[in-house]
């Protein structure tokens, strides 16, 4: 059994959604199949986790061979890094089905399951063509939900964001090619795991070469400033559960992307990125943030809000000390339970007002105060609110970038102000002040109290008690970082 | 002498079938249906004798006695018989209601389809460069006629006279490349010419090169690489649903049989040659035939402007075959076999689609079609999705040994044209996909009718997902394995 769960976790959801499209399920028997495979996943995961060695580095791998001619290789495993992801998702995935609980429409759960899929095979598989597999298979579900579901511009929308992510992914692609053909070159034989490939030393110029072909896939994903131009259109058109697995998962899956594939293949090129990603990324936070500030669609709101932490996680990342790499990672998750909380508030939101336009709402502090609670909640979580992770994790990046250089440090630190200024000037003209539109509305329902609880108390635990998870990740990163530290003092 | 005869059966059979079919073609009794299962029969009796005859490794040639060296029978060409006859049979059940849904089809097509396909079957087994331009010319000549088969269609006989204009001046180079190699070498058998090349120091080989250029103008013709790809776009478009795909498919697949005996073999020594050209042939045919496909609003158009792209894909092989990579032979054929399982379905749902209404179909024709005809709306992404090399498809595998060909070769600037022409073909088949799904329908959903057509196309959908992901877990499907291990075993025979 152990030896085979991560691929039952992966391919849970796909082969529920298979029965079910097969025997044409009804839209009943649908939404209890969906929600039995996010709940049959979460136990899988929980199980996971339960038997996960926090020192074992690489677990329950399973290692097949699949394309044989090609040295294609079915390789899935967990660690750290993995787990964390793979936790959000199969977390944030319940709270979901609860959140479309009264969607009729199938094409919705189907596509919802096959993203599930999709991105947790992505964060599992360590074969580059593998990974490279579910990186395009998670795009087809969002591209469809988009264009299909979305509001707006979604039909132009959707074509926008497939093909600017397209564009990232098929550089990958080349790079990917161009990898197994030098290990071809080198040992004589065809390999794209990432373990066989991790050995090979490339040139100077071909590593730079190869660096940007990942880093351009990865960097549209995240997105950093540049390569933003789809993420405010699509988060604005994208129904609310796509919205918050982008946010919550797929963007994180770019940090992800140059963790676990940036360093283990290059370290010391990426090294050489690193001066013009950390500008790019502190011009991102800043560039974001004011964006946000003007902002009056709260989707798009938070999707710039959204841009802004990412490029912090992406700092945090490329700072590479201690503090910074812990923060990132304890960002990603923090990051994660708040975006879903808050996108999931701004689908309710869009609920009772059919609008998410900020100028058309107010005054809702006096008629619905749980609904109140739990917006404000979330939205000064993801600002950082003493109290919440996020709180933690951004103080740490901070202090991290104070470690490294003291400018780099007061920029980043404004990051935490700027949030503070939008999100209150939000929380103000739409909870509090004269209601802006007569819209007759409750508060929130026992069902979606439900669905959101989990996440408020998540954030609440990763806030007060940070020490509950660090012994599960600590150790591995240490390590990881251990390794980085000595290639970075190689080069110098 | 019984035994030669026996071996030249697979080819036989499908004349005699095609006589038969005239013949029959006259009496009321045999409708089109039947006609059409007759057809399929003699393909599949050609099928089966063929596939039994796969698996030793010698090449023998053909009542050496009487034709000389003219036949050879490997392994190679046998197994491009076996796609011309799954070929053209998968063409003529796909279409089985396309056929029965228009009045101007009757028995002689079927005939002609099976000449055509004989045409095919002596290209591949052709080893003497006349006996190549005769099968060329037999199945050329059929599908000239076949494409202008709609006589009362005002862009049909245009099709058929662009095409046949065009066809058989390419065909003059064809003959003139031949006299000049026979000039050089004094013989035209590829045994000769072969020898000849090898011992290239001995001779000025300037006239082989010539000649031989000339050659390679009529396969670019063929295949529609840029320069010479004016015919395509109006010639698939005219010529009826049935036809286009044979063409897109079968027939591309029989040009590129002789191009690789005579690239691989023959001329393999003085192959690289030809490189700089290719590429250059390969640069313009990737770019010209992506803005041609982008440009169009009708799908067939943009089916026939795509299939531009995919020769050019096929070609960034051919040049790195002659810049010595090891990977590139099987990668074309794995290729071939992957661009007609995709361009045999795509087509397919077209033609299906044409046979319920009488028209044109335009992109907006499939705003909704998801909702129509949710199960066809699946297979027919499935089908773009392969064509655009999306992974988990077989198109994808396809794509992947091609560019990794490019690479071993040290095209890098090919190979990335090649992946910046994916990307481009992402837009105009994600396009078909997003209006088939993105838009309403104002029409109630259809029932699938479930004949004849409609399975086959499932099929060759199942087959695109399994030959992307399948492993050899069920024996006799070949998954993305098998299919790669069909193509080493061709082109090792042929050595």
């Amino acid at each position: 059994m152990m030896e085979y769960i991560l691929s039952y976790i992966i391919f849970l959801p796909l082969f529920i959604a298979i029965i079910l499209g097969v025997f044409r399920a009804e839209i009943k028997v649908l939404k209890i199949g969906a929600m039995f495979s996010s709940v049959a996943t979460l136990f899988l995961v929980a199980w996971t986790l339960y038997y996960f060695d926090p020192h074992g580095g690489m677990q329950f791998t399973q290692n097949i061979t699949w394309i044989q001619n090609a040295g294609i290789r079915y390789i899935v495993g967990v660690d750290y890094l993995s787990l964390i992801l793979l936790l959000l998702i199969s977390l944030l995935m319940p709270p979901l089905y609860i959140y479309m609980f009264h969607e009729n429409r199938k094409g919705y759960w189907y596509n919802m399951m096959l993203l599930q899929t999709g991105v947790t095979g992505a964060v599992l598989s360590l074969d580059l063509v593998l990974f490279y597999l579910f990186w395009e298979t998670m795009l087809l579900p969002i591209f469809v939900m988009i264009g299909k579901y979305g509001n707006g511009l979604h039909q132009y929308n959707s074509m926008k964001i497939i093909l600017m992510t397209i564009l990232g992914s098929m550089s990958m692609l080349f790079s990917i090619m161009y990898i197994g053909y030098v290990y071809f070159d080198t040992t004589g034989m065809w390999s794209f795991s990432l373990t066989d490939l991790s050995t090979l030393s490339f040139n100077a110029k071909t590593s730079i070469w190869l660096a940007a072909g990942f880093l351009l896939a990865f960097a549209i994903k995240i997105p950093i400033v540049g390569f933003h131009t789809w993420m405010a259109p699509a988060y604005g058109s994208s129904p609310t559960p796509a919205v918050v697995i982008m946010s919550s998962i797929m963007a994180k899956l770019g940090i992800y992307g140059i963790w676990r594939f940036g360093f283990d293949l290059f370290d010391t090129t990426l090294v050489y990125y690193a001066p013009t990603i950390i500008a790019l990324a502190l011009i991102g936070l800043l560039y974001y943030a004011i964006r946000a500030i003007t902002e009056d669609n709260l989707r798009k709101m938070f999707a710039y809000s959204s841009g802004s932490h990412l490029s912090l996680i992406a700092l945090g990342l490329f700072l590479t000390n201690v503090y910074a790499w812990g923060g990132s990672l304890y960002f990603i998750a923090t990051h994660a339970l708040a975006s879903a909380g808050i996108f999931i508030m701004i689908g309710l939101t869009y609920k009772r007002f059919k609008t998410v336009q900020i100028s058309a709402l107010g005054g809702i502090a006096s008629r619905a105060p749980l609904f109140t609670f739990f917006f404000a909640f979330f939205a000064l979580s993801i600002a950082g609110l003493p109290g919440t992770g996020g709180f933690v994790a951004e103080l740490l990046i901070i202090i991290g970038a104070f470690k490294v250089n003291m400018w780099i440090g007061i920029v980043t630190a404004t990051t935490i102000l700027s949030a503070m200024l939008y999100i209150f000037w939000m929380l103000q003209r739409t909870l509090f002040g004269t209601s802006n539109n007569d819209a007759t509305y409750d508060d929130l329902t026992l069902r979606e109290v439900i669905m959101l609880l989990p996440l408020v108390i998540l954030l609440l635990v990763t806030g007060i008690a940070p020490s509950l998870f660090t012994p599960i990740f600590e150790p591995q990163l240490n390590a990881a970082l251990h390794d980085i530290m000595i290639t970075i003092e190689g080069l110098k | 002498m019984i035994t030669q005869l026996f071996i030249a059966l697979p080819m036989t059979i499908i004349v005699i079938g095609a006589l038969i079919l005239m013949l029959l073609s006259h009496s009321k009794r045999f409708n089109l249906d039947r006609l059409n299962l007759i057809a399929v029969f003699f393909l599949a009796i050609s099928f089966a004798l063929q596939y039994s005859n796969i698996g030793d490794h010698s090449s023998t040639f053909l009542f050496p006695n009487i034709f000389g060296e003219s036949f050879i029978l490997d392994d190679f060409a046998r197994i491009f018989d076996l796609m011309f006859t799954a070929g053209a049979s998968l063409t003529l059940l796909i279409n089985h209601d396309y056929f029965k849904s228009r009045n101007y089809f009757n028995g002689e097509y079927f005939a002609l389809i099976l000449l055509s396909v004989f045409g095919m079957m002596i290209l591949s087994h052709a080893h003497e460069l006349v006996t190549a331009f005769i099968a060329l010319e037999i199945a050329s000549l059929s599908i000239y006629a076949l494409v202008g088969y709609h006589k009362k269609n005002r862009v049909s006989p245009e099709a058929m006279m662009k095409y046949m204009i065009l066809g058989s001046m390419t065909g003059v180079f064809f003959i003139l490349g031949t006299a000049l190699i026979y000039g050089a070498v004094g013989s035209t058998s590829l045994t000769e010419i072969s020898l000849y090349v090898a011992n290239k120091e001995d001779h000025d080989i300037t006239l082989l090169i010539v000649g031989s250029s000339f050659i390679m103008i009529t396969i670019m013709f063929k295949i529609g690489a840029v320069p010479f790809h004016s015919w395509i776009m109006d010639v698939y478009h005219g010529a009826p649903y049935p036809l286009t795909m044979f063409m897109a498919s079968t027939f591309k697949i029989a040009i590129f049989a002789i191009a690789l005996r005579l690239y691989l073999v023959s001329f393999a020594p003085i192959n690289a040659f030809w490189s700089e050209l290719l590429q250059i042939i390969t640069i313009i045919t990737l770019l010209g035939g992506s803005w041609l496909a982008i440009s169009q609003t009708l799908v067939k158009r943009m089916l026939a402007g795509s299939s531009i792209v995919h020769s050019g894909y096929l070609l960034i092989a051919m040049s790195s075959l002659g810049l010595g990579s090891e990977v590139a032979a099987p990668a074309i054929m794995f290729y071939l076999i992957a661009y007609f399982l995709s361009a045999v379905g795509a087509f397919g749902i077209l033609s299906f689609i044409a046979s319920q209404n009488k028209r044109q179909m335009t992109y907006d024709d499939f705003k909704g079609f998801a909702q129509r005809r949710p199960y066809m709306a699946l297979m027919m992404s499935i089908f773009m999705l392969s064509l655009a090399g999306f992974p988990s498809t077989i198109g994808f595998l396809g794509k992947f040994y091609i560019f990794t060909s490019a690479i071993e070769s040290g095209q890098i600037l090919l190979a990335g044209l090649g992946i910046l022409t994916a990307f481009i073909s992402v837009y105009y088949y994600f396009k078909l996909i997003a209006i088939m799904y993105f838009y309403p329908s104002d029409t109630p959903q259809k029932k699938l009718p479930i004949d004849i057509s409609t399975i086959f196309i499932a099929v060759m959908a199942l087959l695109v997902i399994w030959g992307g992901i399948g492993t050899s877990l069920i024996p006799f499907i070949p998954g993305a394995d098998g299919f790669i291990d069909i193509a080493k075993q061709t082109i090792s025979s042929l050595k």
